[in-house]
């Protein structure tokens, strides 16, 4: 039996955005590459988000946005987690975020945004880079 | 291991998320996790979710979180999807249905995925329902993943097991062929604001009725009849023994249990469900008896010691039929020389001797 399990990652939308076709897009090809993802669905609070995330014990939160509401509500995810002590998991965002938004969204934490146009197999390659080599959830607990 | 088990038990959640990662896994530290977890959990009855995708399942675990907040009870669900057979990743969407209450600390909801097995459940399943426990949640829901036939593990792990159904899933010959209804408890008929539903309502009585009135009959003939009660729960002979362990094998309630309830709900609107939870309510309490306790808790851990034997026979037997020797055993067959019943003796020999 395997002693690893795969990479988990919670793929929510925060806000007021009822467009979801972006997201259940990466939902199902992050699926296909061998993540288990926890879907939220659409219009959730960062408070949903995280504690979501730290209760699923996920390697990473994906977040979109298509509102401009990111420069509001990211730095809150952030900040949630860092007061959950859980800054260990991985943020990632995309949707329609203005190129001059994305220093400041990075500089919250936020490893990679991923604006529209951006090639799917960059998307992954990117994501599975940013969590290769991080240990499987429960191993340090013990 | 106990300062963990300490943690857990005194609330503390991020070790409780970070444990059911732990036993997803196998290794040292999780199997002693694992253990000492089959020691101290065994109280609270769980009750299990069952039925094909798209029923409602968790629309109505939505629902009842929410009744059973009020009443102020303590909620821990686990839900079950399956793994992509082909990436082995996994889409857990469950939640999406129960977000309202992601923010209540009195809920704790964990997505699992089957990681391939059959039957509906994931091995980790059981291990995160007593970790549930041990944190205090007070009923503990499980959520199988839509099931087709032949898929009944719930039963061997839920104290409690209610199957969902609903209009489009087929005639009542379907429910007959898919053998969830011999493992229900209750027995719910979702989207009844649909005319096709009541439909299936009445079918599922009617089956109901004759069911109850066959196993009477049969008990009255010959208490070894084939189809004893329905709630004993051990079919025929020839039945899985999966089955019977499930639901009680030899020490199993039998003939002393109600008959299935029957119950029309519409989980969106919640209509129905208060009458669904009285009788879960109900179920529960019966459940706490310390001889049902002591029953299911060794129920539970049968079921995972077969699975675990089954599990190393069909790793033998993987192993047997690509070594060399197969090719002998095939050649004698093509010769004449074997029998392919002889073959089959042959190879089932090897692991029953573990048993």
């Amino acid at each position: 039996m395997d002693t690893s399990r795969p990479k988990r990652i919670l793929i929510g939308k925060v806000g007021l955005d009822g467009h979801d076709r972006g997201a259940k897009f990466i939902v199902q090809a992050l699926r296909n590459a061998g993540y288990e993802v926890i879907y939220t669905g659409i219009r959730r609070t960062p408070e949903q988000i995280v504690r979501a995330a730290v209760d699923e014990d996920v390697d990473a939160i994906g977040l979109s946005l298509l509102s401009g509401a990111h420069n509001e509500l990211f730095p809150r995810v952030a900040e949630l987690l860092q007061e959950e002590d859980a800054e260990n998991i991985v943020l990632f965002a995309g949707g329609t975020i203005p190129d001059k938004d994305i220093p400041h969204i990075e500089s919250l934490g936020f490893r990679k945004v991923f604006t529209p146009g951006v090639p799917l197999a960059e998307i992954l390659s990117a994501i599975e880079g940013e969590l290769a080599g991080r240990s499987d959830g429960g191993g340090a607990i013990v | 291991m106990d300062a963990l088990v300490d943690k857990i038990r005194g609330g503390e959640r991020r070790s409780l998320a970070r444990a059911m990662s732990l036993v997803d896994q196998s290794g040292a530290d999780a199997e002693a996790l694992k253990d000492a977890l089959r020691r101290e959990t065994g109280d609270v009855p769980w009750w299990g979710f069952t039925g094909p995708p798209g029923v409602g399942k968790s629309t109505l675990i939505d629902a009842l979180l929410g009744m059973l907040r009020e009443r102020g009870r303590r909620v821990g669900v686990v839900a079950v999807d399956p793994t992509s057979p082909l990436s082995d990743g996994a889409l857990l969407g469950d939640r999406v249905r129960m977000m309202q209450h992601a923010v209540d600390l009195d809920v704790f909801i964990r997505s699992l995925a089957t990681h391939g097995r059959e039957g509906g459940l994931s091995d980790a399943t059981l291990h995160c329902a007593r970790l549930l426990e041990l944190a205090q949640y007070d009923p503990v829901l499980i959520e199988s993943v839509g099931v087709g036939q032949n898929e009944v593990d719930i039963a061997s792990v839920a104290d409690i097991c209610v199957v969902m159904l609903g209009p489009g899933y087929g005639d009542e010959i379907q429910l007959i062929k898919a053998g969830l209804l011999e493992v229900a408890d209750i027995i719910v008929v979702n989207k009844c604001d649909t005319p096709e539903a009541n439909r299936l309502l009445a079918e599922v009585r009617e089956q109901g009725k004759r069911q109850n009135v066959e196993s009477r009959k049969s008990k009255v003939e010959s208490p070894k009849s084939k189809v004893e009660s329905r709630k004993s729960k051990v079919e025929s002979p020839k039945s899985k023994v999966q089955t019977s362990i499930a639901r009680g094998g030899s020490h199993g309630l039998a003939s002393e249990a109600p008959p299935t309830e029957i119950i029309g709900i519409e989980a969106k609107s919640g209509k129905g469900v208060d009458a669904l939870l009285d009788k879960l309510l109900e179920l529960d309490r019966t459940a706490r008896g310390t001889e049902q306790r002591q029953r299911y808790r060794h129920r539970r851990i049968l079921g995972e010691i077969k699975r675990g034997v089954m599990l190393a026979c069909e790793q033998n037997l993987d192993r047997a039929l690509t070594a060399p020797a197969a090719k002998e055993l095939l050649a004698k067959l093509e010769r004449g020389e074997l029998s392919l019943d002889a073959i089959v003796a042959q190879l089932g020999a090897t692991p029953a001797r573990h048993n």
